[in-house]
């Protein structure tokens, strides 16, 4: 932030003594920062025309309707869907969630370098396998092969792997950021790391863990590739089968009632993309929350 | 300091628990498990059961008609139907994953023998148009074009709307110098299957069984600069409008949603030599000529009937079904449904059919459907 | 005391377990396509990165037909050459477009927004990242698409003349520029969070030296920040490439779903291989010998290994991001 204050007051440094090249490289200098705003404002631009027109256009379809109705033919509300995504979300949290603090914790506190580095680099490739390569593999195995059909669990399945990844890294990082001296002195004071875990690093690393959480939670909310071929769809709220039984979501809507020829559908779509956006908005601002918290407290 | 980390961690915890109750709430308590006890209490012997139907987009808006209808005849029953294409109606029904699968194209020999104790149940009789976006031609003007012709665009060699072999069959007409952009199903379709029939019964280069496309429900198709892929009738429709100089072929229970998206319909040449628009009058001409040699598994091509006023392209709308189910209530639900789809007093009445521009089963092709039925256990 | 010890090992046992559940999902996936691909590369071989007809063959044929000890309906091909050329040509357009703009923002959002816009900017950026990708495509869809067809496709048509590639048909939107476009959207925030977190990885010293110096801001963010972060930013530049070439359903959206030729202008109708994959995983499911699945699985395996390398180079580059901070004048 210092830097910033320095930066400001000028495009260029006060001492250069004034002569052609010198108003040359001004120029330059000037010529870089209005190319920097241009892009920036591209970005802004962008950024506000897509919020504009999901806004715009799916707050108008958004009523009370919405969320005690189900989807029906073209049309109807968003309650299966609604419903369907959080019951997702829900079971991959349960599935990912102690995976990926329980991995975050080995990686943190007992691997050793070598096998750390590799762990890490398999959690990366991980999260950067495309999404529907996750699908396929979901729809062979769970919902062919071992005869589960179209069914929550082989969806919320396939979301936990796809965002395991987030939350082992998040977890790492949380606990790699408290000073040493707490575990070091725990370990002295002859605790064994896991109660060391328990009574002392766990609660100053709790924030940066729920914010891996939110994180993968957000990024679940997005997703459809992985789920059309494991969740299926289904126009009924969940019922409470794991198996054999498709159940909706948010995304589904938005994909496939854009392609139907009808305002209706297309209303409910933008709908879907509203409520979504708005979900994925919340969770930032929980994010940045937590951030905070563990700012303010350092 | 300290204090926000603590507010921090109680929102936290708020915003989970809150979540984890609606959840709670949308697995316990949802509508659809207090219907199911009150159908449960309503019928005490009959269980609530879940129906997944999938395929075709063709028949997909006539199920949409029938769900609501069908909840009077039996409460018991949730029935999903998702528009996926012909192939995956297929594909998903003999997999297993859906109990109804629907298509427009009956399972082939080799799918057949791979997956037996498959059936191929006609509900009901249906066509498809050929449509096109010019801008100019108003939509009481249809297009003559033939088979040939048609196929020829779908293979580049006809490029523009105004070249001689489309201005000779319009006489009169000005066709505008548009480059003409064929459309197609990008999922496996029935609607291709009838489509490529067609073109296999009237273009001899499409027809060749080494170099030609050929039929199916998925084809190799063409390479033409271009040409655009839509997914179901919706996607081809929502492309096909919005593309001056398409040309596309939909399934008739999207005529009424492309007509109003600006399409122009085409009359189609049939095997006589006349022009004819699909309509209940020539559907029924070519259904005439071709039923009586429908086969005792019901596996069999509509498509360019003889007769002077058949229309080219009929066929069975099929529901795909295991012979076997999972279980004896799911059987008997799938059998019960079915069977009052093919019902004239049920789901085959004609307030159904008009609205889709379907025929119903002819009634000499009702004992077969029923009997298919029959086997489901 | 024991029971605590007992405690301890059962959790570091748990804890190992998990930390190792990325590399044996990471395994048992690569398995799994493997397995499934193998058919699919004993029927076409090396011909299925080169091909460009993608053809499942005669689905209604009598029978199928064995190849190479594998059975295929008689008449069918797998090639991909022309989804290949789709997802290179389309996330090559994504990497111009983005790079420039997101390395330039991240520049104004360091040294040159005040701070409290920053503050503002900084999570909006990130909250792009995080819009659903089919939300992207909705916007494809209802806005970039017409304005490709009506208004930039026209305008860079009449460079046709000076690069062919450039030259019409514009054609109705639904294609590779788009395609492209869409994809830039959706890497730019990725790309300027990181660079972003790099630049404020810099030492304050030689920047400040370098303005003391009499060094003009620019000159100084070229010479000084620029080369302390450059592997960085390349290696971002590499995830984010990664990125865009396995996104799916914003493609799947509104790239036109073109089959069997290769995109001869800028604005031609394409797919990609990640869209190809779920646009055609029904269709293939029809295929009663089985071997359009393998042939999708050959794909899917193809993506996990380019996941694979884009995230070795990646590491390398951002392993020694730092490393070097020399100034070339």
């Amino acid at each position: 932030m210092a830097m910033q204050s320095m930066m400001q007051p000028g495009s260029s440094s006060p001492y250069v003594v004034s002569n052609r090249r010198a108003k040359m490289r001004q120029l330059q200098s000037r010529l870089l920062w209005a190319a920097t705003w241009v892009a920036l404002s591209l970005v802004v631009l962008v950024i506000g025309d897509i919020l504009w027109l999901v806004v715009s256009k799916g707050m108008h379809g958004l009523s009370v309707t919405t969320f005690t109705t189900d989807t029906a033919g073209v049309a109807g509300g968003l309650q299966n869907a609604i419903l369907g995504t959080l019951s997702l979300i829900g079971l991959s949290l349960l599935i990912a969630g102690p995976l990926g603090i329980f991995a975050g914790i080995y990686l943190a506190l007992f691997a050793r370098a070598r096998v750390a580095t590799a762990m890490r680099f398999a959690n990366d490739v991980l999260a950067g396998v495309p999404s529907i390569v996750l699908g396929y593999c979901g729809y062979t195995m769970m919902v062919e092969k071992w005869g589960w059909g179209f069914s929550v669990l082989a969806g919320a399945i396939t979301l936990s792997v796809l965002t395991l990844p987030y939350i082992v890294r998040m977890t790492e990082a949380s606990l790699r950021q408290l000073p040493k001296a707490y575990m070091e002195g725990a370990l002295a004071l002859g605790l064994s790391p896991a109660s060391a875990l328990r009574t002392i690093l766990f609660r100053p690393a709790l924030p940066g863990i729920l914010t891996g959480l939110l994180l993968a939670v957000s990024i679940g909310v997005g997703e459809t590739a992985p789920l059309i071929y494991t969740a299926g769809w289904s126009n009924f709220n969940p019922a409470m089968h794991l198996l054999k039984s498709p159940i909706g979501y948010l995304t589904y809507v938005v994909w496939t009632y854009l392609n139907e020829p009808y305002a209706a559908a297309h209303q409910l779509a933008y709908t879907a993309a509203f409520l979504l956006i708005l979900l994925v908005l919340l969770l930032h601002i929980g994010v940045r929350f937590l951030q905070r918290g563990t700012r303010t407290s350092e | 300091m300290k204090k926000t980390t603590k507010g921090a961690l109680l929102a936290v915890a708020a915003t989970l628990s809150v979540s984890v109750i609606a959840l709670g709430q949308g697995q316990g308590q949802s509508a659809h498990t207090m219907a199911q006890s009150a159908a449960h209490q309503a019928k005490s012997a009959s269980k609530a059961i879940d129906l997944q139907e999938t395929g075709s987009t063709l028949l997909w808006p006539l199920f949409q008609l029938w769900v609501p209808a069908y909840k009077h005849v039996a409460s018991n029953v949730f029935l999903t139907p998702s528009g996926t294409g012909s192939g995956v109606g297929i594909a998903e029904a003999t997999q297993g994953v859906v109990q109804i699968g629907a298509s427009d194209a009956y399972m082939s020999s080799g799918q057949l023998a791979q997956t037996p104790g498959m059936l191929n149940i006609p509900l009901a009789i249906s066509a498809q148009q050929i449509m096109y976006k010019i801008p100019g031609i108003k939509a009481s003007t249809h297009l003559h074009l033939t088979g040939n012709v048609i196929a020829l665009m779908y293979m580049g060699k006809i490029k523009y709307w105004n070249a001689p072999q489309v201005q000779r069959l319009n006489k009169g007409l000005k066709l505008p110098h548009l480059a003409i952009v064929p459309i197609h199903r990008h999922d496996g379709s029935g609607d291709t299957f009838l489509f490529t029939q067609f073109m296999t019964d009237t273009n001899a280069a499409w027809a060749n069984p080494t170099t030609g496309v050929g039929y199916g429900t998925s084809v190799s198709w063409p390479a033409v600069p271009g040409a655009l892929d839509g997914v179901g009738n919706s996607g081809v429709v929502q492309i096909a409008a919005r593309t001056p100089g398409s040309i596309a072929y939909v399934g008739i229970s999207w005529l009424n949603n492309a007509l109003k998206d600006g399409m122009g319909e085409a009359m189609l040449q049939n095997r006589a030599g006349r022009f004819l628009l699909p309509d209940h009058a020539t559907i029924s001409a070519a259904a005439d000529k071709m039923t009586a040699k429908t086969p005792r598994d019901e596996r069999i091509s509509l498509i360019y009937a003889p007769g002077p006023n058949s229309y080219p392209i009929i066929n069975y709308e099929y529901a795909i079904v295991k012979e076997t189910q999972a279980n004896v209530q799911t059987a008997s639900a799938v059998k019960n449904l079915l069977l009052w789809a093919i019902s004239p007093k049920g789901g085959n009445q004609a307030s159904f059919m008009g609205q889709v521009h379907f025929l119903p089963l002819p009634a000499s092709i009702f004992p077969l459907s029923k009997a298919q039925i029959e086997k489901i256990h | 005391m024991k029971i605590s010890r007992l405690f301890g090992r059962v959790f570091y046992g748990t804890t190992g377990f998990a930390a190792s559940s990325p590399l044996l999902l990471l395994l048992l996936i690569g398995g799994v396509l493997l397995y499934d691909a193998w058919p699919a590369w004993e029927y076409q071989g090396w011909s299925f990165f080169t091909g460009i007809s993608w053809n499942m063959g005669n689905m209604y044929a009598s029978g199928a037909v064995t190849h190479h000890g594998v059975q295929a309906a008689p008449g069918a091909s797998f090639g991909i050459l022309p989804f290949i050329v789709g997802t290179l040509g389309s996330s090559l357009i994504a990497l111009v477009i983005a790079v420039p703009i997101a390395v330039l923002t991240a520049f104004g959002l360091v040294y040159k927004v005040p701070v409290r816009a920053s503050a503002i900017l900084s999570p909006v950026i990130e909250l792009l990242a995080g819009i659903p990708s089919v939300v992207y495509g909705l916007w494809g869809l209802a806005v970039l698409a017409p304005f490709v067809q009506n208004g930039l496709g026209p305008l860079l048509a009449h460079l046709g003349r000076i690069i062919p590639y450039l030259a019409g048909p514009v054609g109705t939107g639904l294609g590779m520029l788009t395609s492209g476009l869409v994809l830039a959207v959706m890497i730019t925030p990725v790309m300027i969070a990181a660079t972003r977190d790099l630049l404020m990885q810099v030492p304050r010293l030689p920047v400040e030296g370098a303005l003391a110096l009499g060094l003009t801001s620019a000159e100084s963010v070229r010479y000084v920040s620029l080369p302390y972060v450059r592997r960085g930013v390349f290696g971002a530049i590499i995830l984010a490439w990664g990125r865009a070439l396995g996104e799916t359903m914003a493609v799947l959206m509104i790239s036109g779903n073109a089959n069997n030729y290769l995109p001869p202008n800028l604005y031609s109708p394409i797919s990609t291989m990640a869209s190809t994959i779920a646009a055609l995983l029904d269709s293939a499911l029809t295929d009663f010998t089985g071997m359009a699945v393998h042939a999708l699985a050959l794909i899917a395996f193809t993506l996990l290994l380019i996941a694979i390398i884009t995230n070795l180079l990646a590491r390398v580059l951002l392993q020694f991001g730092h490393s070097e901070a020399s100034v070339e004048v």
